[in-house]
């Protein structure tokens, strides 16, 4: 639009320069030949008969012609005939002496002899007399090279970054300032199942779980707000109505001057990082039922034998009827608690669901306990509970944290090789958290170690003893439940792993 | 042949201790039952006994250290470890067995016929 303006400007003011030459002002033309010379465009004057009548210093430097190579010569002879049938030159000036009007915004690719080509955005201008006849015809010519080589540039660097957000294997999602959709990669479409066409102008709540619409709203209300970055666990729903588990950072894009122009959100498919993590759990588990296993056969074998020996004297006892009562009443007894250490086993090596429920963390420490006790009795060890009577609920999953607590009780069984004491101890810190710590009399982590203990394989238990993953997984464990775990351990004197839960509010 | 027979029994569960008990008891001997080592070595001291049958996985003690501490005691005593972990040919029950510490070993769960077997052969044994 500006260029236009400005056509129409020199437009009035040639006319009026045209008048005052009409008059022949010397200092007007002297000033208008000045203006002619300096100006950074190429200029062109035609008559009627398409001869130029006026070449600029600007269009003969450009076109390297001469001034007598290019005045008083027909159109045709001062530009290649190649540019001549690709504008149709002559027939728009002449369009334009008949209609009067201006004809502009075209673009014209220009080689002159031995120069590299340049590219001109060119406009054709009546210029008329008093009588507003159109007396001649101004070409106009911006040497506008420089921009279309920009222009190129900027759509290059803007295709690479397309396909760069084309082809990531992450959700790369922009939205307006307010949140809806404005763009929508292949790999957002892959993942949910909705096209782009479905997205566009949408809120990304849309197409989230129910309950988490309201935590994803309120995560890009913050992100308007002014906050800068934020990470967030927020699940999909896709088209074929399956939950997708995501990982979301959000980040909010600006101008110059710091204003909020939109929103990015690169999400990322957590569903096979899940799967691989809940594998490793459910393969860690079922190597502590192996180391279990030991304790659990001697335990059922008691059970086992006392309810057969007491069936062989029913037996042999037909006249005793107070025996008989006692036998039947020892092989209900045996048999109920053999039952029971096989649930319990089943129970604990059961894969384990997704869900979180709200528990009582006494009951999955009572529960963890009955089944290792055995076990820790035959390695001398007291197990001395000190579990807080009113604790809240915590949000989790119990088979999961049965086997973060088993893992950590067979850790303080082994470092306890000579017996001891394993304190467990339930509490509530500042109302909101459950702090379960376990603490031995063992021998300690030296301190070189500690960093090291929460990483998957490390273990400094003899090869084929230890998979050196319990604590990387027990780690793992308690960060699905948004909770932390810390350790403190002193050589010779004992270790303290504390476990911290958030309570249900 | 029984009333003068004493036998001693140490396992950690009271219902096993009652279940070798009413086994025994059968064949008329005298049957003293006790869940802790320590208390078993006490009873010893105070009276004579035939034979102990000692569960190998005690709280308190380890059950071949046990055997051993009875053995010094008193030699004469034949001793029978039962236990629901071991197998007959671990080497841990083969060494013991080899040094002479206790007379065999019975796997739980057992047959009562198995364990009233045991009993009399060791009481045969010791009168030779």
């Amino acid at each position: 639009m500006s260029r236009f303006g400005k056509t129409k400007n020199d437009n009035i003011s040639m006319s009026k320069l045209e008048q005052e030459l009409g008059t022949s002002e010397l200092r007007y033309k002297y000033l208008c030949n000045m203006i002619l010379t300096s100006i950074h465009s190429s200029i062109l004057i035609i008559n009627k008969g398409l001869n130029v009548i006026y070449a600029n210093k600007n269009f003969l430097d450009k076109s390297k012609q001469a001034e007598d190579e290019t005045i008083s010569k027909k159109i045709d002879q001062v530009f290649p005939p190649v540019i001549l049938s690709y504008t149709l030159l002559p027939q728009r000036i002449k369009e334009v002496f008949e209609s009067g009007r201006s004809y502009g915004g075209q673009q014209m690719t220009y080689r002159a002899p031995g120069l590299p080509s340049r590219v001109y955005y060119y406009s054709l201008v009546p210029l008329k007399d008093s009588l507003d006849r159109v007396d001649s015809v101004m070409l106009l010519m911006d040497d506008i090279t420089e921009q279309v080589r920009l222009g190129e540039e900027v759509r290059r660097a803007e295709r690479h970054l397309a396909s760069v957000v084309e082809s990531a294997s992450d959700i790369v999602v922009s939205m307006k300032p307010d949140g809806a959709i404005s763009t929508w990669n292949s790999a957002a479409e892959r993942i949910s199942g909705f096209a782009i066409r479905d997205a566009l102008g949408k809120y990304l709540s849309d197409f989230c779980q129910e309950d988490q619409k309201n935590k994803m709203e309120s995560t890009i209300k913050a992100l308007n707000s002014g906050r800068k970055v934020s990470q967030v666990e927020l699940n999909m729903i896709s088209k074929g109505k399956n939950k997708i588990l995501l990982f979301w950072i959000f980040s909010h894009m600006v101008d110059d001057e710091g204003k909020i122009m939109g929103i990015v959100g690169i999400g990322r498919d957590l569903t096979e990082r899940r799967e691989l993590e809940a594998q490793l759990i459910q393969s860690a588990k079922l190597a502590s039922v192996g180391v279990l296993a030991g304790g659990i056969a001697h335990e059922l074998r008691n059970p086992l034998c006392i309810s057969s020996s007491a069936a062989q004297i029913l037996l042999e006892s037909p006249y005793d009827k107070k025996l008989q009562k006692e036998c039947s009443e020892k092989i209900y007894s045996g048999i109920k608690r053999a039952s029971h250490i096989i649930e319990n086993l089943l129970r604990f090596a059961r894969p384990s669901g997704g869900c979180l429920d709200p528990i009582k963390i006494n009951d999955v420490i009572n529960e963890t306990i009955t089944l290792i006790a055995e076990q820790i009795k035959l390695q001398r060890i007291k197990i001395e509970k000190r579990l807080s009577g009113n604790l809240p609920y915590i949000e989790g999953n119990g088979n999961l944290l049965k086997q973060v607590f088993l893992n950590m009780i067979l850790n303080a069984a082994n470092s306890m090789e000579n017996g001891g004491t394993l304190t467990i101890i339930t509490e509530l810190f500042n109302n909101k958290l459950v702090g379960i710590t376990f603490s031995d009399t063992g021998c300690g982590i030296p301190e070189e170690n500690l960093d090291k203990i929460f990483d998957p394989f490390f273990t400094t238990m003899p090869v084929g003893k230890g998979t050196g993953l319990g604590l990387s997984i027990s780690y793992s464990i308690i960060k699905q439940h948004n909770g932390a775990i810390y350790v403190k351990s002193t050589v010779g004197k004992g270790s303290e792993f504390i476990i911290q839960l958030p309570a249900i509010k | 042949m029984g009333n003068d027979i004493n036998i001693l029994v140490v396992d950690d569960e009271e219902d096993m201790c009652w279940a070798l008990e009413n086994i025994l008891k059968m064949e008329d001997y005298n049957v003293v039952t006790t869940t802790s080592g320590n208390e078993a070595l006490k009873i010893i001291k105070e009276k004579a006994f035939n034979i102990a049958f000692v569960d190998i996985k005690l709280p308190d003690f380890d059950g071949m250290e046990l055997a051993r501490l009875i053995k010094q005691e008193d030699s004469r005593i034949s001793i029978i470890m039962i236990s629901g972990y071991y197998y007959k040919d671990d080497s841990d029950i083969q060494k013991g067995l080899h040094d002479g510490i206790y007379l065999t070993f019975v796997g739980k769960p057992f047959d009562n016929v198995e364990i009233r077997k045991v009993a009399r052969r060791a009481l045969e044994l010791s009168k030779r």
